[in-house]
């Protein structure tokens, strides 16, 4: 029988830069196919020559059988290749029902009247044969997002799909709609669909595919039996050498006290209050960590020592000084750095290139003015260094920021930041959505900032990243601290109970020598010197 | 500000006018002229005696007719290029060139003898529309192909035909106010505003094209990804507008017949004002009906009263379309503006 999908010898060039190269792909009818590897490794270009946005420069697609050439999206639809996009191609007011006809609507009386009951009845009866439970008169900015994902789906499928390719799919969901995803994949293949997503995600891979092909830099670099590899060796062929997250304990022993917060509240956009009271100190030289469920309070925490927020009671002082009246400037001057959470909305202007980026927060700093202007040379020099100490590419510091992939936008954020020779690094996800390589870098960077001093406050809802990182690290479950704990002894389970919401009990994890209030105690202090 | 008409059940407009928001503005529009009637008929020799006899004229229905042709027609077309996402604010520019070039064609019809009285208006009519779209057309190359400001392209439309159409006037009659041509009868205006409404409700709510319309306002993304093209869509959507804006234009001069390119010209800021009412009708044609209908006869009453001598100042009338839409805007806050209009759509490879 032929595969579903052959891709044979798919060679995709843009001017400059070699895409896909020689990559074959054979998918079977029926199975989960995972399509591995990291950001820029070729795998979405990959799928947009089989989805037909674009036109391979060498190698042919092969469906069932048939060698096909598809000149748009429209051919692949109709030869039963269906993609669902990572960011949705959704109307967002209109109905399910008419999300899911879009372009194909059934009409009457002439093409003068849309059939809704039709195609109402379409919608409920595909969703009915694929376990959706979709309401077709909903609309789609009233539903979540994982049903938003199979009202996409539906639209594939409603076309005639009988290949669905989809593109980092769970990177918007949240855990359970994660799982109630795998079992759509489980009924879609079940009634012989097939299906091809990609991801950068192991776990994922691992976990929702019969075959796994891992590519990197545009290459195919094997195809593997999920029930034949292990983690290890898939990380290794992602990035071509083992990936050791590896705990880098400090050297020195932690100094001054940076940054000290004190029953801090603060209260979401809604007005509810979402941080309660949380107290923590930062010392100089240590990474404080802060693990949890995101949406416990973190973003707010952190904005309100930021400046971004103004806290409804408690206090924040840098440097023993009092941050009440301190605005967001002047706490940058005085050496706060922060990584934000949303780099496309806090971190850089996209419509700005990055020389103009590179002096975001820095424009008022006598480095960059010249009197009243700003030294666009040696804000270029700047942005220059930035992107070849943090290995940002394309090296071109003309190009907009909205050009560059994620995990290039956030190296360039983590390099303006640090540049600044900050006391205080304040981080959160700073490596969300940045692929191993990139990660790596961004952890050996804050490692190396320890080493030189400096205090970093790193919020992540990865545990290997937090624990392998901190050198103390709370967790944040409802606004408040539920522990702070040594992430060299803490144990998954234990970490998993503070994420819940449960304490622990005082002999089974060592505390770090913290006091009541999440502070820590002389003698922990002491004990890490004597360490 | 709610509506204390709301709560009742009136069977057949909710039927049709299943959005709260627009139901409001269409039983707002005809329960106060219900009850301005009814109180008229209780006090013949009030205030509102007097009033409701200037309201329920045949006068008055014509004038409403003819006033609110042009800013219902306009206000249609103005939705069919909103939603698809391009922002015709030329409106005004169009309704003006229109009324000027059906006048002109007609006139030089009679002139030259091929064609009379209502068959030279006729072909006015239809001549009048044809410059409306031809104008309309090059506004969306502007804007759609090469990507001009929506606003600054829209302007321009306005500022061109304030200009064009007097200067013409004067180049072929030696005045910026042509001869009369006859003027057609208000039912004409009434009729094509009702099939107009119709018209534009139909396609925009239970046709295909209408759905396409909708989606390329909203998420032209979504609408190139299943195959339809955004651009053909929007140029459509503009198209339409200068059809409908056209026909308001055409119904307006022919209504007076001749043109007036006085100051602002005859059009004297009907355009704006329809785009005050698609917004205050939230892009529904129905809400664009009672909205326009409301200020029309505003309009047309003020002219009444100061007939009857009460001396309402007509500037303090004019305004009332706009701060009722601020009131709108700021306060009820219920328009829903399509989410990628004013944005330019760029096709993948």
């Amino acid at each position: 029988m032929n595969p579903a999908v052959h891709l044979d010898g798919i060679t995709k060039r843009f001017p400059g830069v070699v895409a896909n190269d020689d990559v074959d792909l054979a998918v079977e009818r029926g199975s989960v196919h995972a399509l591995l590897g990291e950001n820029g490794a070729g795998k979405t270009t990959l799928m947009n020559v089989l989805y037909g946005l674009y036109r391979p420069t060498e190698g042919r697609v092969v469906i069932d059988g048939e060698p096909r050439s598809f000149d748009s999206p429209r051919d692949a639809i109709n030869a039963g290749v269906g993609m669902i996009h990572q960011h949705f191609m959704l109307v967002e007011p209109m109905r399910i029902w008419e999300n899911v006809v879009l372009g194909n609507e059934p009409t009457e009386w002439y093409g003068l009247r849309v059939d809704e009951d039709a195609a109402r009845e379409a919608v409920r009866e595909l969703s009915a044969r694929y376990g959706f439970d979709v309401d077709p008169d909903a609309r789609v900015e009233d539903v979540s997002v994982g049903v938003q994902q199979r009202v996409e789906i539906l639209k594939a499928l409603y076309r005639g799909a009988d290949i669905l390719i989809l593109d980092e799919p769970t990177a918007v969901l949240t855990p359970q709609e994660v799982e109630d995803l795998y079992d759509v994949f489980e009924e879609l293949t079940d009634q012989g669909k097939t299906i091809i997503f990609i991801s950068h995600k192991l776990s994922e891979a691992t976990h929702a595919a019969d075959e796994i092909t891992v590519l990197r830099n545009g290459k195919n670099v094997g195809t593997v039996d999920t029930d034949d590899v292990t983690s290890e060796q898939l990380a290794e062929m992602m990035v071509g050498r083992e990936v050791l997250m590896e705990r880098s304990a400090a050297t020195e022993p932690p100094g001054d006290v940076v940054l000290d917060v004190e029953g801090l509240v603060a209260e979401d956009d809604r007005g509810v209050e979402v941080v309660s009271g949380v107290s923590a100190q930062v010392r100089e030289g240590e990474v404080f960590g802060i693990a949890g469920v995101d949406g416990n309070g973190q973003s707010q925490l952190i904005e309100s020592i930021t400046g971004l927020r103004t806290p409804t009671a408690g206090t924040v002082s840098f440097h023993g000084e009092d941050l009440d009246d301190v605005s967001r400037r002047e706490r940058i001057d005085r050496g706060m750095a922060y990584i934000p959470e949303d780099r496309q909305a806090r971190g850089l202007v996209m419509e700005y290139d990055l020389t103009q980026n590179a002096v975001l927060g820095s424009q008022h700093d006598d480095e960059f003015t010249d009197g009243p202007r700003l030294d666009w040379d040696r804000a270029a020099s700047h942005a220059e260094s930035v992107i070849k100490q943090y290995d940002v590419r394309p090296p071109d510091r003309d190009a907009t920021a909205e050009s560059f992939s994620g995990g290039n936008q956030q190296k360039f954020i983590v390099g303006r930041e640090f540049e600044r020779d900050p006391d205080l690094v304040v981080a959160t996800h700073p490596t969300r959505g940045v692929d191993i390589g990139s990660t790596e870098f961004i952890h050996d960077r804050l490692t190396e900032l320890r080493s030189e001093g400096k205090a970093v406050l790193l919020v992540s809802s990865k545990l290997d990243e937090v624990q392998a990182l901190s050198d103390r690290l709370a967790v944040m479950h409802d606004g408040e601290f539920t522990g702070v704990v040594d992430p060299t002894t803490v144990t998954e389970e234990q970490l998993g109970l503070l994420m819940a919401g449960e304490t622990l009990d005082d002999d089974t994890v060592d505390h770090v020598g913290v006091g009541d209030d999440g502070r820590p105690t002389e003698t922990a202090a002491d004990e890490e010197v004597s360490a | 500000m709610r509506n204390p008409l709301s709560a009742v059940e009136i069977p057949v407009v909710d039927r049709f006018l299943g959005d709260g928001y627009v139901r409001n503005v269409v039983v707002m529009t005809f329960g106060s002229l219900a009850l301005l009637a009814l109180f008229g008929a209780l006090f013949p020799e009030s205030v509102a005696g007097d009033l409701s006899g200037a309201v329920f004229t045949g006068g008055m229905v014509a004038a409403t007719a003819r006033i609110s042709a042009p800013i219902v027609l306009a206000a249609l077309g103005g939705i069919f290029a909103e939603k698809s996402g391009v922002i015709n604010i030329g409106l005004e520019g169009l309704l003006i060139i229109s009324a000027f070039t059906s006048i002109y064609v007609a006139y030089v019809l009679g002139d030259a003898g091929i064609l009379t009285g209502g068959n030279a208006q006729f072909v006015g009519f239809f001549a009048g529309v044809l410059a409306s779209v031809l104008l309309a057309f090059v506004f969306g190359v502007v804007c759609i192909e090469y990507k001009a400001d929506q606003i600054i392209a829209g302007l321009a439309v306005w500022l061109i035909a304030l200009g064009l159409a007097p200067f013409l006037s004067t180049v072929f009659f030696g005045s910026v106010n042509t001869p009369g041509v006859g003027n057609i009868g208000w039912q004409y205006s009434a009729a094509l505003v009702a099939v107009g409404t119709v018209v534009a409700w139909w396609t925009l709510d239970h046709t295909a094209f209408g759905t396409h319309l909708k989606a390329a306002g909203e998420n032209p993304r979504a609408l190139d990804t299943v195959g339809v093209s955004v651009s053909k869509i929007r140029h459509a959507g503009v198209i339409l507008s200068g059809v409908f804006a056209g026909a308001g234009g055409s119904l307006l001069a022919l209504g007076v017949g001749r043109f007036g390119g006085s100051g602002e010209t005859m059009v004297q800021g009907k355009g704006f004002i329809a785009i005050v009412v698609y917004l205050f009708g939230n892009y529904n044609p129905l809400g664009a009906l009672g909205a326009g209908t409301l200020f029309a006869s505003l309009d047309a009453l003020q002219t009444r009263l100061q007939q009857l001598g009460y001396g309402i100042p007509s500037s303090l009338v004019e305004t009332i379309p706009y701060v009722v839409v601020i009131i709108v805007l700021a306060f009820v806050g219920r328009t829903r503006i399509p989410s990628a209009a004013g944005d330019h759509y760029e096709t993948e490879e």
